[in-house]
């Protein structure tokens, strides 16, 4: 398989009133054509800043200081605005957490839809407009002719989460960053995006990068899961390797907190003690020593560098940083 | 059947964003009443001698505070002067002050609002502080202080320079009332714009659609074309209405208190204000300039609450 995406060593950060808020502290890891990576971590341990980094779309405030992202073995962290530009939308396609608020009010559906195909392909509207009907239909809106003519307040929130999605693939893009694309619907209405998103995933041939704090969605979804912590890459290895060996006790402690049918009513399900670190001045060493149980002497000093585990993964390495051998202490499912 | 005829549904029409608004707009009766009767007041203001046979100076003193009669609608008043043409000449006076005073204040408040809004940091900061301290200063104290200081130099000066010359530009210092008037309620009225149009630009910058239009690649003018401005200009419409009327207002409460337009030339405060001397013996020369005044008021109000809901598509049923 070859290459779509690499990100190495990558560095975010925000300039706050007296200092940097440490966002990204270089994360490093790659993406095969057709993958499907689920990245998880708690708020703020800056998941969806890394992966906004990946095509520059992040606030005035942060800026990115150290490592490069290729995609299609184009540099894009040295690339110009308008080159920039040109990627997002035509090859890294975004979808959005809130779908409530992520279509301008002031646009009609189809308009909105085609904004990305008209300006990237320079085709005329009527036929981005066919187009977008097609799109429409596939990610299961009814009626889609109809619905081009709508404005997103006549559309309730999984359908217009259903646009978004039709509005990132429209421009058949190689890459899409789904960016907690479930966390504002319910239950139900996220079951449904989940199947289509698999759905258009098999019949388009993407990669999808699928972002979240919910470790138990991305089962039976994604090939490979990525752990991270305060900004760290702590853990990344194919999806029965988390479930089944997880070798950092941050991915230890997010499992055992998944409550399950045996979880005695009742009973107080497991939780990790303590806060997560605080960016703006991050403890030295292991950002998750502060909250670790295993801790040893060196994960104070030392940040613990991300590295395959020898024996462990088959054919795609099992990374983990930490300076413990977790090995047959973990989990038991 | 192929896409394309799929794609123009006949049974329901298509609008663009202005005829949609327009639409919503003209359904609405209150709002429509208030727009007809400000065109109306446009209409007058502009048109308004020609519409009647009367000079607003012209004095009858045979005809003295008539009651209204077909031959003078609203009656005269204690100079035998026609009230109805004194009204539409006020009329003028209360529009040309209007439209000055909230172009003036558009102008100065688009200009420092969408600088802040836009660059943020020490420059918002700076115009943050130029917007608190020129709301703390009262509008009447200041237009007060203008006529005590200001005018009588400026209009002595144009004494002299009349004698001096004899240009006939120097004979007339009616336009020094104005020029005053509606400068001083500018440099205290743009404020409320810039901030308007400041909390716009910074509301609308980190709205989550932007991102997401930027994160399908769509440039940045686009952006500003088709996201920011028609986001913003519903705010920034319904203050062009309330502001217009609010500006009419003040000019009239101004004049009332002998601080602005002064006569001869007629505004509807100065009108009110000498009709109260006599309104126990003669109402009508109270009752038409003060009954216009609050007519009008309510049109503006009408119009901007008409214009609010029509360009605001969330609240469309």
């Amino acid at each position: 398989m070859t290459k779509l995406l690499e990100v190495n060593n990558l560095h975010t950060r925000f300039k706050v009133r007296n200092g940097y808020l440490h966002a990204v502290n270089g994360v490093s890891f790659s993406l095969d054509k057709g993958e499907m990576l689920g990245v998880v971590g708690e708020s703020g341990c800056g998941k969806s800043v890394s992966m906004m980094s990946l095509i520059r779309l992040l606030p005035p405030a942060a800026q990115i200081t150290e490592g490069e992202v290729f995609i299609d073995g184009e540099d894009i962290t040295n690339a110009s605005v308008s080159r920039v530009n040109a990627i997002r939308g035509s090859k890294v396609g975004m979808i959005f957490q809130d779908p409530m608020t992520s279509l301008n009010p002031f646009m009609k559906i189809g308009d909105q839809i085609i904004e990305g195909i008209v300006y990237h392909k320079k085709i005329a509207r009527a036929d981005a407009l066919s187009q977008a009907a097609k799109y429409l239909k596939m990610v299961g809106i009814s009626n889609a002719e109809h619905r081009l003519g709508e404005y997103p307040h006549q559309l309730s929130g999984g359908m217009r989460q259903r646009v978004m999605i039709a509005m990132a693939l429209l421009n058949e893009p190689s890459l899409v960053i789904a960016d907690e694309p479930t966390t504002a619907l319910d239950v139900t209405i996220q079951a449904q995006i989940v199947e289509l998103v698999k759905g258009l995933r098999e019949k388009l041939n993407m990669s999808i990068i699928w972002i979240t704090h919910d470790l138990s969605l991305l089962a039976g979804m994604v090939d490979r899961i990525m752990v991270m912590y305060g900004g760290y890459i702590v853990e990344e290895a194919v999806i029965d390797d988390i479930y089944k060996s997880p070798l950092h006790p941050y991915t230890i402690g997010l499992l055992k907190s998944i409550p399950s049918l045996k979880t005695e009513a009742g009973s107080r399900l497991p939780s990790i003690p303590g806060a997560p670190p605080n960016l703006f001045t991050p403890p030295t060493g292991c950002p998750f020593s502060p909250r670790c149980t295993y801790k040893v002497d060196r994960c104070q000093s030392e940040v613990p560098a991300l590295a395959a585990v020898p024996g462990a993964g088959g054919d795609r390495p099992h990374r983990v940083a930490c300076w413990v051998d977790m090995r047959g202490r973990g989990v038991e499912q | 059947m192929t896409d394309q005829a799929l794609l123009l549904p006949q049974e329901e029409k298509q609008f663009s964003l202005a005829k949609d608004a327009f639409i919503r707009l003209v359904a609405n009766r209150l709002a429509i009443v208030g727009m007809v009767l400000v065109v109306f007041l446009f209409f007058v203001a502009i048109f308004g001698p020609y519409l009647t046979p009367y000079d607003f100076l012209s004095q009858d003193l045979m005809s003295r505070n008539q009651a209204p009669s077909w031959l003078h609608w609203f009656g005269t008043d204690d100079l035998g002067r026609d009230i109805m043409s004194r009204v539409i000449y006020g009329s003028r006076t209360a529009v040309i002050v209007g439209f000055s005073t909230v172009s003036f204040s558009l102008v100065i408040g688009i200009f420092l609002g969408a600088l802040g809004g836009y660059f943020g940091g020490k420059i918002d900061a700076f115009i943050v502080w130029l917007i608190d301290i020129t709301m703390s200063i009262p509008s009447l104290l200041l237009v007060i202080v203008i006529n005590v200081s200001l005018k009588p130099p400026l209009v002595n000066w144009m004494d002299a320079q009349y004698v001096a010359t004899g240009n006939q530009i120097y004979r007339n210092t009616i336009w020094v009332d104005f020029v005053l008037v509606f400068g001083s309620l500018a440099l205290i009225k743009w404020p409320k714009a810039a901030r308007i149009i400041r909390g716009q630009i910074l509301s609308i910058r980190n709205k989550n659609y932007v991102v997401a239009a930027e994160a399908l690649g769509v440039p940045t003018s686009r952006i500003v074309r088709r996201y920011v401005i028609p986001n913003a200009i519903g705010p920034i419409i319904v203050y062009i209405s309330a502001a217009l009327g609010e500006a009419m207002v003040l000019e009239s409460s101004f004049s009332f208190l002998g601080v602005g337009v002064r006569p001869p030339i007629p505004s509807w405060g100065n009108m009110i204000s000498d009709g109260l001397r006599i309104w126990q013996m003669y109402p009508h020369v109270l009752a038409a300039p003060a009954a216009v005044l609050a007519i009008v008021t309510i049109a503006f109000s009408f119009l901007g609450d008409g214009l609010n809901d029509a360009l605001n598509p969330r609240q469309w049923k």
